[in-house]
């Protein structure tokens, strides 16, 4: 080759790997992480990246060089050179290859032992997941259950996943982390937030009609706010109150992220509006609380028109205690009856 | 007993009602699917009657005995693709030389079952570009839910079917199956064979594929809405919490499937005992290794895929347990078999396409392959760790922690042979005389964007990025520029390629760059973004988002419309040229493959003497060299290049 073609190479691939690497650096391509865990993905992140450009920079540059130098004139109907291999190039071309995935192999095992490796002090949720939503237990308090995570700042947690129906699949964007929670086994997840702020828990595994609704939020809090708010739930959800207790349930259950309930300050639009519960009991001709019991127990028993079958989980007959249900039952009943 | 008495025995007379109603074709079809379907219904009925099994009329094990599985038979044997072998099981006369459904003289008998490798070739590319242009609607459709958060055209059930079609109809009645129809036509011709080793298997094989496309499609009509759960079909979602058009996926994927390991044990005999005198294995065209490859995987994978879903279905249907934990069942056993399959099924929609690349790019380069041992070890490399990394999609599924490290490495390594394959193409060019026609546009197409593909590929064998973009749009992207970026632009690559020696005459070429131009673009603004998005945190398979990806997904629905659009001018392209092109040379691209040998179309028989194969089928700028010898009458046909 000569020296003019060996520059004009070089050129073409630093334009190449100039172009791949202002995208790589212009967009906010990860979000801004928020535990350790993130924190040891990005930079294995940014060196799997710099491999890739300068491999994609290489091949863009021949092939532009190729493009440019060998165009044929069209009535030209000559042969190129008629070259069969190069036997010291092929060695190369598969060496360089196999080092460079070694080495992203290595890294990526190392940051993966790390980021598994639990820390001191581990704050232990059990992670229920149905279709539509979450539900977050914590065995310090006693399996007070909520449908916002919160955990506090700089502990470790290990998150254990149960599902009640189908799979599911938990992912805080921030915490680079993720889970499915698969029916019949238990999944395990660590993670060790780091920033203070209110993050989106996603389902990402498609687990039925509502998945795309099917989120929440994880709030990352000082120790001391954490523990504050532990003892206040513990006393709300045992509030000799029904009207408190109820609307605890409501809420730690993600009932808003399908129903509409002014009293709750809830407007999802899957099921159906529940500030109308007593028109559609007398339309299915039961006593307002029988009708609430059963919807809620045995959701397919009666379907309201324009609601397709089977959208709301039959599930919480079985997973709210005989106190609990009753408690919502009458709030419900007591906030339609406002509205 | 004379050969002319034979015949006419055989072959009813002419015209009137019983000739159209008892002779194989689609009259016969349509009364015969009925029948059986009758059949079908009739037999489930009455085994629940005989058996006191209330209700009688239950639907789901109806629909599956009587549409899914009876009704399909009985378009088989109405069609024809069965005669023969009826005819010799029965013990009634035939004819093994009889030609009458052999090749085409007119576009009637494109309709009808043809043993001519040629036309089922066509028949293959037709049907699945029918099929693509369907898939490709309705992902129009889910782009257009896409365009703004919240919910707005359809319902989540609707939207949830939709991406599951899109996905089904264009893995498994479109990628897979052009290929099959590009080898179809293409293999035989290469290893101067004169037709597959099975011709009414190979027949047969074809007819299956509409079966499946149709079922799949008629899921949206069936109560309860089609099949929701994505291509992935997984259980337990699938298989316990679906309506019945699940069993419909399910079944069609079996008709496909079918289709495809018959396909692919015809091709591995084909090219194991058909090849012309003095084509070893050394001197067979990348196009034939490539399938070759990709038959092994076929014949080997695709029983898993068959397996998983039996099993989803009979969880459906016969409420056994194979996948249903609240009967001891095992969910992720479902994607243990379901990748075992799938997985593999990535390099059996990859593979050909490199083939193809490989023969495009050797001739419109006027330069031998570089490295072609290395070419065809490197397939056969991707086949032996292709079986190696099917967890790699499981990385965050809850499988045994201790899968993930070694399936990575395995994951990682597989970039190797591919990378050898790049670095070949490449060095192909390398001081070529390079002429860019429509098809090799398309292969420079394939190599810069299956590059991307490929590096996505690796970070996303590097498990802690895999937990993070797994289920996102990042995955999204990775796949549409593996599936589209590599194999629809080799497809396209290899039907521009092939279509003068396929119809006889030549395309549009100004029309074919404009095509190249219009999917490149489209292309790039279409999916590039997607990497973005999935990155931030926007999962995969939701029908609504959270606002702040507004704006990039009302971009990427724009120029997915862009994008859906450039097919027109192909569409109008292929359509007006078949009809009314120039005449096609027989060597337009002064290719050294058989193939090329012979005229556009190639005889009934492809080649009127058996060629003798004296060298590689790449010896461009040798003086003197050639692939084959063909007897003079042909080898001084006047060649005319085309530009």
């Amino acid at each position: 080759m000569r020296r003019g073609s060996i520059a004009s190479l070089i050129g073409l691939g630093i334009v190449a790997g100039g172009i791949a690497a202002a995208v790589a650096l212009a967009l906010p391509w990860l979000p801004t992480p928020a535990s350790n865990e993130a924190d040891r993905i990005d930079p294995l992140f940014w060196f799997v990246i710099i491999i890739c450009i300068v491999v994609f920079a290489a091949v863009i540059a021949v092939m532009a060089y190729s493009i440019i130098h060998f165009r044929a004139a069209p009535d030209d109907l000559s042969d190129g050179p008629p070259i069969h291999g190069h036997t010291n190039l092929e060695i190369i071309w598969t060496l360089i290859p196999t080092l460079l995935v070694t080495a992203i192999g290595i890294v990526s095992a190392v940051v993966l032992s790390r980021n598994d490796a639990l820390g001191a002090n581990v704050l232990r949720v059990n992670v229920t997941a149905q279709q539509y939503a979450w539900s977050f237990s914590y065995p310090e308090a006693n399996g007070l259950t909520s449908g916002v995570l919160r955990l506090p700042k700089d502990r470790s947690v290990l998150l254990t996943f149960h599902s009640k129906d189908v799979i599911h699949s938990f992912w805080v964007p921030e915490f680079s982390q993720k889970q499915d929670t698969v029916p019949g086994i238990t999944t395990t997840l660590h993670i060790t937030p780091n920033r203070l702020g209110t993050y989106p828990v996603i389902c990402t595994e498609l687990c039925g009609l509502g998945h795309s609704v099917m989120r929440t939020h994880a709030i990352v809090m000082t120790p001391a706010a954490f523990t504050k708010w532990l003892h206040s739930q513990a006393t709300a959800v045992a509030s000799p109150d029904a009207g408190v207790a109820g609307a605890a349930v409501f809420k730690n259950n993600q009932c808003s992220t399908c129903h509409t309930l002014a009293a709750a300050g809830a407007s999802g639009k899957v099921g159906p509006d529940l500030d109308k519960l007593v028109t559609y009991a007398q339309t299915a001709g039961q006593p307002l609380a029988t009708f609430i019991r059963q919807s809620i127990v045995d959701p397919n028993a009666y379907v309201e028109k324009g609601y397709p079958k089977s959208v709301m989980p039959a599930t919480f007959g079985s997973a709210l205690s005989k106190q609990q249900l009753d408690s919502l039952v009458q709030y419900l009943i007591s906030s339609s009856k406002k509205g | 007993m004379t050969a002319t008495t034979v015949d006419h025995e055989l072959i009813p007379r002419r015209g009137g009602a019983r000739h159209y109603l008892l002779h194989a074709g689609w009259i016969r079809a349509i009364w015969m699917t009925a029948l059986f379907g009758a059949f079908g219904f009739g037999l489930t009925a009455g085994l629940r009657w005989w058996g006191d099994w209330q209700p009688i009329f239950k639907w789901t094990p109806i629909v599956l005995v009587s549409i899914l599985v009876c009704a399909p038979l009985g378009f088989l044997a109405g069609i024809g693709t069965f005669d023969y072998w009826a005819r010799y099981a029965i013990g009634s006369p035939t004819v093994p030389d009889d030609h009458s459904s052999h090749g085409a003289t007119s576009w009637k008998d494109y309709f009808k079952v043809n043993t001519d490798h040629k036309v089922i070739g066509v028949q293959y590319l037709v049907t699945t570009m029918v099929f693509f242009v369907i898939g490709g609607m309705l992902a129009l459709l889910v782009r257009a839910e896409l365009a703004k958060p919240g919910m707005q055209y359809v319902d989540p059930q609707t939207y949830n079917g939709l991406f599951s079609v899109h996905a089904s109809l264009m893995i498994f009645l479109f990628v897979i199956p052009a290929f099959a129809g590009l080898a179809n036509f293409a293999v035989p011709l290469m290893l101067g064979a004169p037709d597959m080793a099975f011709p009414r298997l190979n027949a047969l094989s074809f007819w299956l594929l509409p079966i499946a496309g149709v079922m799949m499609l008629s899921s949206f009509v069936v109560p309860g809405g089609a099949f929701a759960c994505g291509w992935t079909g997984y259980a337990p979602l699938c298989s316990s919490h679906q309506p019945l058009g699940a069993v419909f996926f399910n079944q069609g994927v079996q008709w496909a499937g079918a289709s495809s390991v018959m396909t692919a044990l015809n091709f591995l005999v084909t090219i194991i005992t058909m090849r012309a005198p003095g084509m070893t294995f050394w001197r067979m065209p990348l196009l034939v290794w490539a399938n070759f490859t990709t038959s092994l995987l076929v014949v080997v994978a695709t029983p898993f895929i068959a397996g998983s879903q039996f099993f989803s279905m009979f969880d459906h249907v016969m409420h056994t347990a194979f996948f249903d934990p609240t009967n001891g069942g095992y969910a992720l056993g479902y994607q243990h078999i379901f990748w075992f399959y799938s997985h593999p099924a990535v390099y059996i929609m990859m593979l050909p396409g490199f083939g193809i690349v490989s023969e495009v790019i050797s001739v419109f380069s006027r330069k031998p392959i570089f490295g072609y041992r290395l070419m065809a070890l490197s397939l056969m490399a991707i086949v032996v760790l292709g079986f190696s990394v099917w967890a790699h999609h499981m990385f965050v599924s809850g499988m045994a922690s201790y899968l993930r490290v070694p399936m990575m490495i395995t994951t990682l390594l597989i970039a190797v042979p591919t990378g050898i394959k790049i670095f070949s193409w490449l060095a192909t060019m390398w001081e070529g005389k390079l002429h860019f026609n429509t098809p090799m546009l398309f292969a420079l197409g394939f190599l810069s964007m299956f590059v991307i593909g490929g590096l996505s590929g690796v970070m996303l064998g590097a498990v802690p990025i895999d937990i993070h973009v797994s289920d996102t749009y990042f995955i999204v992207a990775h796949i549409h520029y593996v599936l589209f970026g590599g194999s629809v632009f080799t497809i396209f690559a290899g039907m521009y390629y092939w279509f003068p020696k396929m119809t006889g005459r030549m395309y549009n070429e100004r029309l074919g760059k404009l095509h190249f131009w219009l999917t490149f673009v489209g292309f790039n603004l279409t999916f590039f973004p997607m990497h973005l998005v999935g990155m931030e945190g926007m999962p995969r398979r939701v029908a609504d988002y959270l606002p702040k990806f507004a704006g990039l997904n009302m971009f990427i629905s724009l120029a997915s419309f862009g994008l859906g659009m450039s097919t027109i001018v192909f569409l109008y392209n292929m359509i007006t040229s078949w009809r009314s092109g120039p005449i096609a040379p027989s060597n337009p691209w002064r290719g050294m493959t058989l193939e090329w040998q012979v005229s556009s179309p190639p005889p009934i028989f492809n080649f009127d003497v058996i060629p003798q194969v004296v060298g590689s089928p790449y010896e461009y700028g040798v003086p003197g060299a050639q692939h084959a010898i063909l007897t003079p009458a042909r080898a001084t046909e006047a060649e005319v290049p085309v530009q």
